[in-house]
C-alpha cells in the first residue's frame, strides 16, 4: 500500500542503523571476525556478512545484536524466514529491544506472514503509541487482516494530529469504508481529491460503491484510477471483483492474475480468484489461492468456507467436515456452512447428523421468514 | 486383457459440440426416446417454435406499456410501445416446450434479457413472467425485459441448451437447444473420442442409474435447483412448488441413501413424464406395503399421488404443478416450507 511504502522506506533505515553500530571492544580473535562481517555488511557484501557473522556467533552466541545483524543482512538478501529465526533469537536474550521487535516484525510483514507481524507490532506501538512508523506499518497489517476497526482505532488519533497528511487520510479512508463507515471515508476521499484527481481516491469511491452492491459504480471508479495510476497496490484485486459482479469473468480473472503478480498474496485478488476457478472446477490452484488468503487473514470466514467446499469437490469430507464443524461452532445462525455441513455428513455415510443439520437450516430459515415478507422470486 | 472397442463405421459426426448426434450413432434407442421429451426442447429457435407459428399476434397491456408479440415470416418480434416511446427486437430463442408456458429471451446492447411476458398454455396468451410480478418497470426496455448479468444468463441458458457454456462464460454461436447428452453425463465428448479411437480404460463413464438418491437429486438438481440452493437462498412458500429436488428432500420419506426414492425412480429421464397418475403406485408400494410391515394409506390403495402430491396454484404461473413433498396433507394446512 502507499503508506505502507513510505514506512518501509524508514524501516530500512532503522535496519541498517542497527547494522553500523560498532562492537570493536579489543582484538580478541571474535571481535575482529565480527568487525570483518560490519565491514563487510556495510560494503553491501551480504553473503560475506552472513557467513562472518555466522562464525561470530558460533563463537559468542548470546551476542544479540550480532545475532540482530545477521537478521538484518539476512532480510537485506531476501532471506526472511532466516532473518525471522535470528531475529527470535535475539529477541528471547534481549526481550524489550523495540529495534529488534521492530526488525523481526518488518521481516514478517516482508515475508507476508502478516498476524505475526501485527502481533510484534502491537507490542512495538504499545511502547511507541506516537511513533508513527510502527503505527502505519500495524494498520496497514490490520487491513491485511480485514481487521479493519482495529485500524480506525489506531489511526485516528493519528489523523487528527496530522490532518493534511494525505497518505493518511487514505489509510484511514480505506479503513473507514471497509469498516461500513462510508458517510466518514468518503469526507477523506473528498479531502485527497480536493489535492486533484487521485488514483487513491477513486479506488476507495470504487470499494465504497462495491460495497453497497453498486457495481456497475464501483467499475467506472477502478477504471478511472486504473488510467491515473494502474499500478496501485490492491487496484486489480478491486477491479477484478466489479468486472465478475458486472459479468465480465475473463476481464476479472486477468485482473485478479495481474493483481496476484505484484502482490502474489494480495488477500481480495486470492479470493476472488479462488471463488472464479472454483466454478470452473479448477480445484487445485483454487485451494491454492484460498489458502493464500487465509494465510493473510487465518481467521476469515469467507475463505474457510470456501476451502470446505473445495474439500467436498475433491472428495476430501472429513477435512470438509472439521472446517464446516468449526464455521458453525463458531456462528450457529451460518445457514450457509449448515447446508454444506450436511452434504459433508451424507458423504461421510452420516446420514442422521447430516438430516440434523437440514432441519437446522429449515428452523433458521423459518425464523428468517418471521421477519421478512413473502415474496415471489426467479 | 480386454479387447479393444471396434473402431466405429460410422461418420465421425464430431465437431465436438455439435449436439447429440455423436451419442446417437450407439445410443439410438436413448436418443430416440430422449428426442421429444420437454426436456430435449427446453429451448426453441424461433423460426420452428410451433407456438410463436401458431399464435402469430399476441398482446398484453400492463398500464401504460403494450407489449405485442408479433410473428414476421420465421421471426416473432417483441414490440413495446407506450403511446411516447416504441421498443422492437427479434425473440432470440423460447424457452420452454410451452406445456406450462414458455419466456423468450433477447438480445439488446450486447446483453441478454429475459422477457418481461411469457405465453402461458393455460390462457392461451401473454402475460407476466414469474417473478416479475410485483415489480414495474422504468423504462420502455425494462418493460421488454430483464437484462440478466452475464452470469444469469450463462445458467439461464447453460440449463435450457448444450454446449453454450464454456468456463462459465456463455457462447452463444455454440448454442445446441434443449438439453442433451452431455447436460447430464458430462464425460460425454470424452467418452466419444474414447470410443472413436478404442481406448476402452478412457471410454468408462459413470453410471449415473447407480447414483444414491441425494447424488441423483444433486444431479437432476443442478438445473431444477437441489436442496442446497433453495436453502441457502431462502425462498419459501409455493415458489419453490417449481424445484422438486428441493420439495422432494423435504418428504418424510426421502432418504439420502435410499435408491427406491430419488428422481429416476419415477421419471426415466430418457422419456416422456407419464402423466397417467397410476402408474406411479407401484413407486410407493414398492415401500409401503402390508407385506414388508411398513406404513399403508387407509384411505385408498392407488392413485397415490393425486393425494399426496397435490396439484399447487402458483399464482400467476397459470398452472398447477405436482408438490414433490411427499406428504399426508390435511385439509386447510398450509403449503409446506
Amino acid at each position: 500500500m502507499l503508506v505502507c511504502g513510505r514506512a518501509l522506506a524508514g524501516l530500512a533505515g532503522l535496519v541498517l542503523g542497527i547494522s553500523v553500530i560498532a562492537w570493536s571492544q579489543d582484538n580478541v580473535s571474535p571481535d575482529a571476525v565480527l568487525r570483518h562481517a560490519l565491514q563487510l555488511h556495510q560494503s553491501g557484501d551480504l553473503t560475506g556478512a552472513i557467513s562472518e557473522y555466522r562464525a561470530y556467533l558460533n563463537q559468542v552466541p548470546d551476542n544479540a545484536m550480532a545475532r540482530s545483524n545477521l537478521g538484518a543482512a539476512l532480510s537485506r538478501a531476501g532471506n526472511y524466514e532466516d532473518a525471522i529465526v535470528e531475529y527470535k533469537k535475539a529477541l528471547e536474550q534481549q526481550p524489550g529491544n523495540l529495534p529488534i521487535r521492530m526488525n523481526l516484525a518488518l521481516a514478517y510483514y516482508k515475508a507476508a506472514k502478516i498476524p505475526p507481524a501485527a502481533t510484534e507490532l502491537e507490542g512495538v506501538v504499545a511502547d511507541r503509541p506516537a511513533d508513527r512508523q510502527p503505527v502505519l506499518l500495524l494498520s496497514d497489517c490490520y487491513l491485511r487482516l480485514g481487521e479493519n476497526r482495529k485500524a480506525v482505532d489506531l489511526l485516528t488519533p493519528l489523523q487528527q494530529q496530522t490532518p493534511d497528511d494525505k497518505a493518511l487520510d487514505y489509510m484511514l479512508g480505506t479503513a473507514l469504508i471497509r469498516d461500513g463507515q462510508t458517510a466518514r471515508g468518503e469526507l477523506l476521499v473528498d479531502r485527497i481529491l480536493r489535492d486533484g484527481d487521485s488514483a487513491e481516491a477513486h479506488l476507495l469511491m470504487g470499494e465504497s460503491k462495491l460495497s453497497a452492491n453498486d457495481f456497475a459504480g464501483a467499475l467506472e471508479e477502478f477504471q478511472k484510477a486504473l488510467a491515473i495510476d494502474p499500478q496501485l497496490p490492491s487496484l486489480n484485486g478491486y477491479y477484478g471483483t466489479a468486472l465478475a459482479d458486472t459479468g465480465d469473468v475473463p476481464g476479472a480473472e486477468a485482473a485478479f492474475r495481474k493483481e496476484l503478480a505484484a502482490d502474489p498474496n494480495d488477500y481480495v485478488a486470492n479470493f476472488q480468484l479462488g471463488k472464479l476457478l472454483e466454478g470452473d472446477g479448477n480445484y487445485a490452484e483454487s485451494r491454492r489461492c484460498f489458502e493464500r488468503a487465509l494465510a493473510q487473514r487465518p481467521h476469515d470466514r469467507g475463505a474457510r468456507y470456501q476451502l470446505a467446499l473445495v474439500d467436498l469437490e475433491t472428495g476430501q469430507a472429513e477435512q470438509a467436515r472439521a472446517a464446516l464443524e468449526s464455521l458453525v461452532g463458531e456462528n450457529p445462525q451460518d445457514v450457509d456452512a449448515h447446508v454444506s455441513l450436511a452434504t459433508a455428513y451424507y458423504r461421510l455415510k452420516r446420514k442422521q447428523e447430516g438430516n440434523k443439520q437440514r432441519a437446522i437450516v429449515l428452523e433458521l430459515n423459518a425464523a428468517r421468514r418471521a421477519s421478512a415478507p413473502a415474496g415471489i422470486s426467479k | 486383457m480386454r479387447p479393444a472397442l471396434p473402431a466405429l463405421f460410422f461418420a465421425p459426426v464430431v465437431a465436438m459440440g455439435s449436439g447429440d448426434s455423436v451419442c446417437a450413432a450407439c445410443h439410438a434407442q436413448e436418443a430416440s426416446h430422449f428426442r421429444p421429451t420437454p426436456m430435449s426442447q427446453a429451448l426453441l429457435l424461433v423460426d420452428s417454435c410451433e407456438i410463436l407459428k401458431t399464435h402469430p399476434d399476441l398482446q398484453f397491456q400492463e398500464g401504460p406499456y403494450h407489449t405485442q408479440i408479433k410473428r414476421e415470416g420465421d421471426r416473432s418480434i417483441i414490440t413495446v410501445t407506450n403511446g411516447a416511446e416504441s421498443f422492437s427486437v427479434p425473440i432470440l430463442y423460447a424457452l420452454g416446450q410451452g406445456k406450462a408456458g414458455q419466456t423468450y429471451v433477447f438480445q439488446h446492447d450486447g446483453a441478454i434479457y429475459e422477457s418481461r411476458v411469457s405465453f402461458y398454455n393455460e390462457t392461451g396468451g401473454i402475460d407476466l413472467t414469474i417473478g416479475d410480478q410485483g415489480t414495474t418497470p422504468h423504462t420502455i426496455v425494462e418493460a421488454a425485459g430483464r437484462r440478466l448479468v452475464p452470469a444469469e444468463a450463462a445458467n439461464c441458458l447453460g440449463c435450457h441448451s448444450n454446449g453454450a457454456v464454456a468456463g462459465g462464460i456463455l457462447h452463444l454461436d455454440s448454442v445446441v437447444p434443449g438439453v442433451g447428452c452431455r447436460s447430464c453425463h458430462v464425460q460425454a465428448d470424452k467418452h466419444a473420442a474414447a470410443v472413436r479411437t478404442g481406448n476402452v480404460a478412457a471410454a468408462k463413464m459413470p453410471h449415473l442409474a447407480e447414483l444414491a438418491a441425494e447424488e441423483t437429486l444433486e444431479l437432476c438438481g443442478q438445473c431444477h435447483r437441489t436442496w442446497a440452493q433453495i436453502a441457502q437462498s431462502g425462498m419459501h412458500g409455493p415458489n419453490t412448488v417449481r424445484f422438486q429436488p428441493y420439495r422432494l428432500t423435504n418428504s418424510k420419506c426421502y432418504d439420502v441413501e435410499d435408491q427406491r426414492i430419488r428422481c429416476t425412480t419415477c421419471h426415466d429421464p430418457h422419456g416422456q413424464i407419464d402423466t397417467n397418475l397410476a402408474s406411479y403406485d407401484a413407486k410407493c408400494t414398492a415401500c409401503h406395503s402390508t407385506a414388508l410391515h411398513t406404513k399403508v394409506c387407509s384411505v385408498a390403495k392407488e392413485n397415490c399421488a393425486t393425494c399426496h402430491m397435490p396439484k399447487i396454484d402458483l399464482p400467476g404461473a397459470h398452472h398447477k404443478f405436482t408438490d414433490h413433498q411427499i406428504r399426508v396433507v390435511k385439509a386447510g394446512e398450509p403449503y409446506p416450507n
